[in-house]
């Protein structure tokens, strides 16, 4: 933390102090001008809440620029000259105390640490500001808070901590969450919001060890984000890391190791349920089996995870250091993954002059994946689906493998052997990012300050999957058969190398004149991008490890492939802050982004901003009142960008490998190449525009402080295709264009209280809630969009039309089950048709919506979408003496999820669900909402349609700090014990593996292979040295 | 004072840090990379014509295009009386057997994706022969090229006007999306004769301006595929005159010959052979297959009853009884047209040439398959065997075509020798010879000789006997007037505002 060197109204004292021109001379600014002096006077500043010395203190001579700052231990001595009566007190983060001199000599001073709520600074993108005087939406959340939980990425961490934002996580190793700010704000273009890391953008923080971090605050509305332009609309994650602070070297580890395991599990038959329902479905029963497989046991298991953190800072007033390394080792709860990753992080400071100062800001992160739960779907040869779709269906009377060799479900049931399916590869993702800046400020004068920041961020990943060979023969098998085979080992490697950088020039010019306050910013960045991928992979690799080179395999299999990518950007900003008299707050943003991926002749867009606020509590009519510490109004516009677009999607490029093979077999093709698409020049980045109006306030002497926000937030122009005429030849017919709108209005609240009733006790509590309505406005002549797409029968799921939900699932509507023939053969079109014909007694009944008589895919209707109607987070803790708990809950409501895995079920001899089993429709049980025995292949329909509405309790955690008296016998100045829970306990409506879904915004919210909820208990010690 | 001056100073140096940021010029021009644009290859012209090629072999059927895929052999062999659907009797019941049984909607698929499919490969040409203008290279090889290009353009219309008659004629790229949605030539038809007129202007130039076989590429088009189509097409416009000529002209250029035995033609063997004509090629790319997707697996025998066995394909298009009852005792035609699965009860299968036994009826799905599509794994060449859709060359223009032709039309005019054409044919089909041939003698033996080569449907829609033929082999929902072509694309009609019109009956 920087302490100000001196107060603003310091300034206008030194405007006549001699100095020259040029940089050198400014550097002499500060140069004492010799004055008669007269007394001295000196003490100790010390925080008002331990007693301990605070150094940097700034004490200043009121009305002067004259003062100096404590040392190390808290003192400080300052000469006075005649006439100087008060001193001014004042350090970041604590209050403001003015003293007068009088007669003494010797001063000590007690310093209270400001309230922190109203008078926190948050950092807002090329700057910080005082959280009271900010007229946007922003929200704010410790990394402390983030670090206390046992999960793998700051972002999942963030959950429920944040009105307004959403945050859909899966959990699986090497996974980043998805993040949705205020909705879905697109269809075709990306909805990652911008992460800005010590000034470094970029679109994933997975490579950020949690404990590195001080300090997250998110830029909501427009307002706030339209300093970051064209990449604003997602909204803005501003991630601060740690630093050193000036004093002795502190030394802590942190660590927490614990066990996880999957939590609702869907329960499937077992072999006599099994049986039961095969028999009903097919007519005949399976064939005699002495085994019952629990697939999901077979290749689920209980995992390690541990963590890891040791930090080492301290620092001078002329520097500061912070060293943090952190190992982390999460094995996943499917068999054979193992996620590692390790990263190092040294952030120094150096105070060069009082008016000058040059950081470095950095972190290195490897991680290794090995075996990834997502990887598991690919699969070069096509073998039968995914593991976890094969589990769901792989019937129980087949064995997983007895005496290394395999039960044949592919044989049985034209299913993989779901333990085959991930034995049968070696898939391994091993990631290197170096990520950093480094910055130089300067401040000429005091109301002047330069900035030059540059930040790079260089990725390099190397993957390789191994393809065994296997035959579905009785080597492999128990018994020869099916087609789950692989008749060539494969070996496929890939790397992509990409690097980004971003420099940053900022001055900033902060006044004040008489009440009125001004800060102003201007700014220019540049930016660069490049990024190379290259691909190879040849068969027949021998399977020894050793081997697993492309050079080893067949040379006539080869294939491989390279793209790359680079753009560039250039931008202009500008920030207005004035306030009159701590009442009156106006922010105005400004920035200008230039891109070299949108074409010379629209290349530049405009991003302008205007937040007014009035603080209230401020007015001197409202001194009288009692019941508000602090009351303030708000209201913002602003324009902002998403520049998620596909690169090169205005130019016409060439598609290449369009080869032809003019001598037949007879010699190798002749490469060729097409024009085949039209498209629009003047495609750009789609444009948000967003008004937002709040209030905040404080009560009850700020034990309770909340704001409620409304916002409104309008895509204007998101990118839609828009069909055209298949005769111009455009392969498929459709033209990506900016036509579309799609609006996001709601409301978020955020209350917390705090309090310390005694010495012993205290607790806190917040709630955040956040209204969030979708839809889309118009396509304007776009093409409706299906997605969702999940094979089999079913086809696709959503749709994206008028009116509607970004993303509703599109299905067929489920009226009952047919009881009997006669109820068959009675339900009718108006012309008399039998709407469905071909049903048997216990077949769905489905609507014909169009009334044409027939069932078909223009009868589906709108069943809901997976974009909750609310989303919510509670979060609380108690501190009784040496003991810590806290809590937090995490749910939303409102939102539907499709049962996409029931949905793979497509032969009679599928597994089905054990529940399924028992409430079917059968002669005896006339249920209306569960056909009788079948198999599989039923068409999308609500059936599917499941509530998506949950609560989780994400986190409880339990501490006791060990006295401190006795630790510091032996050299420990605190250690803390801990016990966690993440996801202890999750309530659903959803019979499925877990409503929590992430995915494009066309096909988010459905489980196909999911990966389930899974709880980690873990212990762990924070010790401090 | 001297405070202004000086925070004037601060600020010059400000602005100036700020400028020097950004201030290199072309720093926002930086070119898309790996996304090759018009401007960058200097080769690009050939390649696009390469790519004009590569379109003929577009399968996509249930997606963006079908040219020689599923759909094609749909509409040419499975609507006629050569074949029937096949497979299951519920697999693509939808498109396919509503083509077979002429239950036909304006949205059928596989209409709207050939549709889509000759129009993607006419806007590859056209793109072709845009860059071709004002391509920097030799005269004679640009003039060559555009002659390859117009040749194919033409066949590419030749076919959209006997699928669907008048059709939009679209002989340049459109400027952008505006322009495609102004100039009505992108979405009204134009009349018949004027798509019959393009396309012997493109075909009369390829002619023109192209080699004969022995003076040109493998594979590419030649004098003698221009001069053969294009007699093709005056045929359909029953100019005998000029398919006597043309035909004339390519039997006297002594390029071409029949090959010695009828089943050779479609053995990998003897692609591109003395008889071939015009060939859609296929092979190898990228060390992988490169063909038409769907060719040849689509048509494979497939697997039913019993099962166990590895089936072929997808047992769709096979030869029905009327195709069977159409040869004449002795011809080795059909035995080299037709795969009869053993249905005898002895279960001795059926052995095809490579040796390859496809098992008896009781363990496949049909009684009936198209053996032209045949590739055989073991006993010929192919970057990936294992995979079902193994490419193979479909052959579109041969000798044998361009003999009957020259019979028809010297029936017709009273010129040449019909009898002698019309024997050659027969007797390497191993049957007597025929004297005193009459036009419908040509038109039995084009009905063998071509069998299941796509070209049935469309020969009898232009003898002027669909109607009857169809009713004949019992396909009695064949409505004159009607189900000589395919509906338009009732998607590509509601996005013209109804500009576009719709075929009678549809």
């Amino acid at each position: 933390m920087t302490a100000r060197p001196f107060s603003l109204q310091a300034v206008k004292n030194q405007i006549n102090m001699r100095r020259g021109i040029g940089v050198a001379v400014i550097l002499a600014l500060f140069c004492s001008a010799a004055f008669s002096q007269t007394r001295n006077v000196e003490g100790t500043v010390q925080d008002a809440a331990d007693s301990t010395g605070l150094p940097g203190v700034n004490v200043v001579v009121q009305g002067t620029s004259r003062g100096t700052s404590t040392d190390l231990n808290g003192h400080y001595s300052l000469d006075l000259n005649e006439g100087d009566n008060t001193l001014v007190f004042t350090f970041i983060g604590y209050e403001t105390q003015t003293v007068t001199v009088g007669n003494r000599t010797t001063i000590n001073i007690a310093l209270a640490q400001e309230v922190k709520a109203l008078q926190e600074v948050v950092v807002v993108g090329y700057g910080e500001q005082k959280k009271s005087d900010i007229t946007g939406s922003t929200a704010n959340v410790d990394g402390k808070i983030l670090a206390e939980q046992p999960v793998l990425t700051a972002t999942q961490a963030m959950q429920g901590k944040l009105a307004g934002v959403q945050i859909i996580s899966s959990g699986q190793p090497g996974s980043s969450p998805q993040v949705r700010i205020r909705g879905v704000s697109t269809a075709l273009a990306g909805t990652s919001p911008l992460y800005v890391v010590d000034g470094v953008l970029t679109d994933d923080i997975s490579n950020i060890n949690t404990a590195d971090i001080v300090d997250v605050n998110v830029l909501k509305d427009a307002s706030a984000s339209a300093i970051y332009g064209s990449r604003g609309a997602n909204g803005v994650i501003i991630i601060t890391t740690k630093k050193g602070k000036a004093g002795d070297m502190h030394i802590s580890y942190n660590n927490s190791i614990g066990i996880q395991q999957a939590t609702n599990l869907v329960k499937m038959a077992n072999a006599a349920e099994y049986d039961n329902y095969v028999q009903a479905a097919s007519g005949s029963p399976p064939p005699a089996s002495d085994y019952n497989t629990d697939w999901y046991g077979v290749i689920l298991r209980n995992a390690w995870q541990q963590n890891h953190n040791i930090s080492l800072s301290g620092g001078t007033d002329k520097s500061t250091y912070l060293l943090n390394t952190s190992y982390l080792d999460d094995q996943g709860i499917v068999i054979d993954n193992d996620f590692k990753r390790w990263t190092i992080r040294l952030n120094t400071e150096y105070n060069i002059r009082k008016n000058l100062k040059f950081g470095v800001l950095s972190s290195f992160g490897n991680s290794i994946n090995e075996n990834g739960f997502n990887n598991l779907d690919i699969d070069a040869y096509g073998n039968i689906g995914s593991v976890y779709n094969d589990a769901y269906r792989a019937s129980p009377i087949v064995p997983s493998i007895i005496d290394g060799k395999y039960g044949n479900t592919s044989a049985y049931q034209n299913v993989g052997n779901p333990l085959l399916d991930i034995k049968d590869n070696k898939i391994r993702v091993n990631d290197n990012r170096l990520q950093g800046s480094s910055y130089l400020k300067f401040e000429p004068v005091t109301w002047l300050s330069l900035k030059s920041s540059f930040g790079v961020d260089w990725d390099y990943s190397s993957n390789r999957g191994y393809y065994y060979k296997f035959l579905a023969d009785d080597q492999t098998f128990l018994n020869a058969g099916g087609n789950q085979q692989r008749t060539r080992s494969n070996l496929a490697v890939s790397q992509t190398q990409w690097m980004h950088w971003v420099w940053d020039n900022t001055a900033t010019i902060t006044r004040q004149f008489g009440k009125n306050n001004l800060v102003f910013l201007v700014g220019t960045t540049a930016e660069k991008y490049t990024n190379q991928y290259l691909y190879g992979t040849r068969d027949d690799v021998p399977a020894d490890p050793n081997l697993w080179y492309i050079g080893v395999g067949d040379a006539n299999t080869s294939k491989n492939n390279g793209t790359g990518d680079a753009w560039a950007r250039n931008s202009y900003l500008a920030r207005l802050n004035y306030n009159f008299d701590e009442k009156y707050l106006l922010t105005a943003n400004f920035r200008a982004d230039g891109s070299s991926l949108l074409p010379s002749q629209n290349r530049w867009r405009e991003y302008p901003s205007l937040g007014l606020a009035w603080i209230l509590t401020n007015e001197s009519f409202m001194q009288a009142q009692h019941l508000f510490d602090m009351l303030k109004l708000r209201a913002s516009y602003g324009k902002v960008g998403n520049d998620k677009i596909p690169t090169g999607s205005y130019s016409q490029v060439v598609t290449l490998n369009q080869a032809y093979a003019f001598n037949g077999s007879s010699s190798a093709a002749t490469n060729g190449a097409k024009i085949e698409q039209i498209v629009d020049p003047n495609i750009t980045w789609e444009t948000t525009v967003e008004t937002d109006g709040a209030v905040e306030f404080g009560l009850l002497r700020n034990r309770l402080t909340g704001e409620v926000d409304y916002y409104n937030k309008k895509v204007q122009n998101a990118l839609i295709n828009v069909p055209i005429q298949r005769t111009v030849g455009d392969i498929d017919g459709l033209v990506l264009t900016n036509v579309a709108s799609i609006q996001n209005r709601g409301l978020e609240a955020n209350l917390n209280w705090r309090n310390t009733i005694n010495d012993n006790w205290s607790y806190h509590v917040g709630a955040n809630a956040t209204l969030n309505k979708n839809k889309v406005v118009a396509l304007n002549g776009g093409q409706a969009i299906y997605g969702g797409s999940i094979g089999a029968a079913q086809g696709f799921t959503t749709y994206t039309d008028n009116g509607l939900p970004v993303g509703s699932f599109y299905v067929l509507q489920v009226i009952g089950v047919f009881n009997s023939d006669e109820e068959v053969s009675d339900y009718k079109a108006s012309d008399g048709t039998v709407i469905q014909p071909s049903a048997k007694p216990g077949d769905f009944k489905y609507q014909d919506t169009n009334g044409d008589g027939k069932i078909d895919d223009s009868d589906r209707i709108f069943a809901g979408s997976y974009q909750p109607k609310a989303y919510f987070g509670l979060n609380g803790g108690v501190n009784y003496k040496a003991w810590d708990l806290s809590l937090s809950l995490y749910g939303n409501e409102g939102n539907e999820v499709y049962n996409g895995k029931k949905a793979v079920r497509i032969d009679a001899r599928d597994n089905v669900e054990s529940d399924v089993v028992y409430n079917r429709w059968t002669s005896q049980n006339h249920t209306q909402t569960e056909p009788r025995a079948n198999s599989g292949n039923l068409p999308a329909s609500t059936y599917f349609v499941e509530s998506g509405s949950f609560v989780r309790i994400n986190n409880v955690t339990v501490g006791y700090t060990l006295p401190k008296d006795k630790l510091e016998k032996v050299g420990i100045q605190s250690l803390r014990i801990f016990a966690t829970s993440q996801n202890l306990l999750t309530l659903k409506k959803f019979s499925g593996f877990t409503p929590e879904l992430p995915g494009t915004p066309l096909d988010s919210g459905i489980e196909l292979s999911a990966y389930p909820t899974t709880r980690t208990i873990a212990m762990g010690v924070n010790i401090t040295l | 004072m001297k405070g202004v001056i000086r925070s004037a100073f601060t600020l010059i140096a400000t602005a100036t840090l700020l400028v020097m940021a950004s201030c290199e010029k072309n720093f926002l021009d930086v070119p898309l990379q790996g996304g090759e644009n018009t401007r960058a290859d200097p080769a690009l012209a050939q390649k696009l014509v390469t790519g004009v090629y590569n379109s003929l072999l577009q399968g996509d059927s249930w997606g963006n295009g079908d040219v020689h895929g599923f759909a094609f052999i749909s509409v040419t062999n499975i609507m006629s009386d050569d074949a029937d659907k096949g497979s299951t009797a519920t697999d693509q019941a939808v498109p396919v057997g509503d083509l077979d049984d002429f239950t036909i909607s304006p949205t059928n698929k596989f209409c709207e994706t050939l549709w889509s499919g000759h129009y993607n490969s006419i806007g590859d040409a056209n793109q072709a022969l845009a860059q071709l203008a004002d391509a920097a290279i030799d005269t004679t090889e640009r003039t060559k090229l555009i002659a390859e290009v117009r040749f194919l353009r033409g066949y590419l219309y030749f076919n959209l006007v006997r699928m669907f008659g008048g059709v939009p004629l679209v002989l340049r790229v459109p400027v952008d999306a505006t322009d495609a949605n102004t100039d009505p030539a992108f979405f009204t038809r134009a009349s018949v004769d004027e798509v019959y007129a393009s396309i012997i202007n493109d075909l009369q130039f390829a002619m023109d301006h192209l080699d004969l076989k022995s003076k040109s590429e493998v594979g590419h088009a030649n004098k003698g595929a221009a001069e053969s189509m294009l007699a093709k097409v005056y045929m359909y416009r029953e100019n005998w005159q000029k398919v006597f000529d043309l035909t004339q002209d390519v039997i006297n250029s002594g390029q071409y010959r029949l090959l010695d035995n009828y089943e050779d033609i479609w053995r990998q063997a003897y692609q591109n052979s003395d008889e071939s004509i015009f060939e859609i090629e296929t092979g190898t790319f990228n060390n992988g297959n490169l063909g038409v997707n769907n060719y040849t697996v689509c048509q494979g025998p497939r697997v039913g009853g019993k099962g166990g066995w590895d089936d072929l394909g997808w047992g769709f298009d096979d030869p029905t009884t009327t195709l069977v009852n159409a040869y004449e005792p002795g011809d080795k035609r059909k035995a080299a047209t037709i795969i009869f699965i053993d249905n005898s009860g002895t279960h001795a299968g059926t052995t095809l040439w490579d040796g390859f036994r496809v098992p008896s009826a009781d363990s496949v799905q049909n009684l009936r398959y198209n053996y032209k599509a045949y590739t055989s794994k073991t006993d010929e060449d192919f970057q990936d065997p294992s995979d079902k859709d193994r490419p193979k060359n479909i052959r579109i223009l041969r000798y044998a075509d361009v003999l009957l032709m020259n019979a028809e039309a010297g029936i017709h005019t009273g010129q040449g020798a019909p009898d002698a054409m019309v024997n050659m044919v027969r007797e390497r089909a191993g049957l007597m010879d025929k004297t005193g041939v009459t036009i419908n003698d040509v038109w039995q033996e084009r009905h063998v000789e071509l069998a299941m080569e796509h070209d049935r449907f469309w020969d009898i829609v232009r003898q002027g006997r669909a109607a009857s033929v169809m009713h004949a082999a019992g396909k009695t929902n064949f409505v004159a007037g009607r189900n000589e072509l395919l509906p338009i694309p009732e998607s590509q009609i509601l996005l013209s505002g109804g500009k576009l019109e719709q075929n009678p009956g549809y």
